[in-house]
């Protein structure tokens, strides 16, 4: 290679240079420190000096942990209340929002602007929403006309039936935005030519969407699915906000809350190094069957 | 297609509308009364206007210190959303159209951590940045975000969209590879990068968990977090604690009004990535 030539491809890497430097500092190197840390017995606050223990902390969070599995569980009930929840009521919106003819942009900002508020600011309007005594919600709930209809106040936050509920109520006033949208633009990408053809041939609004829409729109779908479940385990400020101790007899503390509590209260590094890679393994296994569903449509 | 139809689905949006910016509306009008209206719903509507919930917040810097907390995220969000347009603009360029000997690897190990949740990297990220002495600084949470892949990614998608004609026109001028990408790349990616502005910039004011990890004094908060901690310690004074997440909410409102277009096309596009 003549010094030229050379030169040139040494100025190409340049303009590489200062992403890459902070890609390798702040995503490579924590993810090999991570996996090497779930290897380590390490108290950040003991004198004593990390030891290696093998697949120790793994064994401990997967066999012995009682907390870590309510934790697992308390994420999976949040995955499971608020997947169809918002799958079905994102699905609601796009059809609404494609319909619509006039202030189409005025529907779209008012479904999309909560997404943008800040999860401390969402807790705290929720938290008074759900307050027991001066909650909003019980103060309709006490009213003769809802006594009327069999309905009274709530314990909202405060029981172990409602609590992850009502924290799956406000998440899916909050993130719902977003799948929305996509959906609304999976919904015009379709040619109206189908539906014309279909309603030509007698095709009723129900038959036209189950044989219509929902294939034409399955890889938006899928996307939307994936992403979802996606972000119900990483679930956090959430939780944390509405409940910020774990909720009655910690049914909302979910897994990501716990390695936090692990690594920043209780300093056990090693440990919540180790619960975060399997998280991380359950997500990968999650976007690997969202790549592999994607490739074969 | 039918009238008919069009009106019925007009009014269940505008419906679904009011709904959804209700609890706004809860926020704007809770912060304006007074702490012995609030617990009273009788009316929906302050009798009386005040604004001594935000003259109390304001007014107790050493306790609240909430004008500094907006100076801290506004100085960190900038920073973040200047580091990722210039750092992601600069390798998607390089990886697109420079394409040095190695570049599609890259690219594959790049947008492959995209499915890295932040999350998991948590607590290596805290011994990291604890090493380099960041803790407790600005630098930790905007040197770390100039890394995410995101933008990497989307400026690549688009980069490769430019016609290549156009940089081997500047090329025979006389353009550098510097001079190509300020002078024709840049120019031409505009509205991309407004986008992925503006989402950069929404995406760290509200982020919320690395700066409670991150940040450890009263002093360096981000609002999100400032205020998260005050309502711990103020939880019954609904009043003060709504005035302050309306300051905390009113970039946000600003942003979106001024940039809404953009948005929510940005949103709408995420879907489509093949």
């Amino acid at each position: 290679m003549t010094s030229k030539k050379l030169s040139v491809t040494l100025s190409k890497y340049a303009f590489l240079a200062p992403y890459m430097l902070l890609f390798v500092a702040f995503v490579v190197a924590p993810l090999v420190y991570g996996f090497v840390l779930s290897f380590l017995r390490w108290e950040s606050m003991s004198p004593l000096p990390p030891e290696f223990i093998g697949l120790e902390n793994y064994a401990k969070a997967l066999l012995e942990d009682e907390y870590f599995w309510r934790a697992m569980k308390a994420t999976f009930i949040f995955t499971i209340l608020s997947l169809p929840l918002t799958i079905v009521v994102a699905m609601g919106l796009a059809l609404g929002l494609v319909s619509v003819k006039n202030r189409s942009g005025l529907y779209r900002a008012a479904v999309y602007f909560p997404t943008l508020v800040n999860v401390a600011v969402v807790g705290i309007i929720w938290r008074w929403f759900y307050s027991t005594e001066f909650g909003l919600f019980n103060y309709f709930l006490e009213s003769p006309l809802a006594a009327f209809f069999g309905l009274g106040p709530l314990a909202w936050l405060t029981s172990v039936d409602t609590a992850m509920p009502s924290v799956v109520l406000m998440n899916l006033w909050w993130h719902v935005g977003a799948p929305a949208i996509i959906l609304m633009a999976g919904l015009f990408q379709i040619p109206t030519q189908y539906y014309e053809a279909a309603t030509i041939d007698g095709a009723g609004a129900w038959h036209r969407f189950w044989h219509i829409t929902i294939p034409q729109l399955k890889p938006v779908l899928l996307f939307v699915i994936i992403m979802n479940i996606i972000r119900s385990f990483q679930v956090f400020g959430q939780t944390y906000i509405l409940t910020p101790t774990g909720g009655p007899e910690l049914t909302t503390r979910v897994i990501v809350q716990y390695i936090y509590e692990t690594a920043f209260e209780s300093y056990r590094m090693g440990y919540a190094s180790a619960m975060s890679w399997i998280l991380f393994a359950i997500i990968a296994v999650v976007s690997i069957i969202q790549f592999r569903a994607m490739r074969s449509n | 297609m039918q009238n008919k139809g069009a009106w019925k689905y007009e009014a269940i949006m505008a419906a679904v509308a009011v709904i959804f910016l209700t609890p706004i509306f809860f926020l704007l009008i809770t912060a304006f009364k007074s702490e012995g209206e609030v617990l009273n719903l009788e009316n929906i509507f302050p009798e009386e206007w005040t604004t001594s919930n935000f003259d109390q917040i304001l007014g107790s810097a050493e306790e609240i210190p909430i004008w500094r907390w907006f100076m801290n995220s506004l100085f960190i969000s900038s920073s973040i959303t200047m580091l990722v347009l210039l750092v992601s603009s600069l390798s998607a360029y390089a990886l697109v159209r420079l394409a040095p000997p190695g570049n599609r690897v890259l690219f594959s190990i790049i947008i492959g951590t995209m499915m890295v949740p932040g999350q998991i990297l948590l607590v290596p990220m805290y011994l990291i940045l604890n090493e380099l002495g960041w803790i407790d600084t600005p630098m930790a949470l905007i040197f770390p975000a100039g890394a995410n892949a995101f933008g990497t990614f989307l400026l690549c998608q688009f980069f490769r969209g430019i016609p290549k004609d156009l940089e081997e026109a500047a090329h025979i001028d006389g353009c550098g590879l510097w001079g190509t990408y300020v002078h024709v790349i840049l120019p031409l990616s505009k509205p991309v990068l407004a986008t992925l502005g503006i989402f950069t910039f929404v995406g760290s004011w509200n982020d919320f968990i690395s700066p409670l990890v991150f940040l450890d004094s009263l002093s360096q908060y981000t609002l999100p977090v400032g205020i998260a901690l005050f309502q711990t310690s103020y939880y019954t004074q609904y009043g003060k604690t709504f005035a302050a997440s309306l300051i905390a909410t009113f970039p946000v409102i600003v942003a979106f009004l001024m940039f809404q277009k953009h948005i929510i096309k940005g949103v709408s596009l995420t879907g489509m990535k093949d």
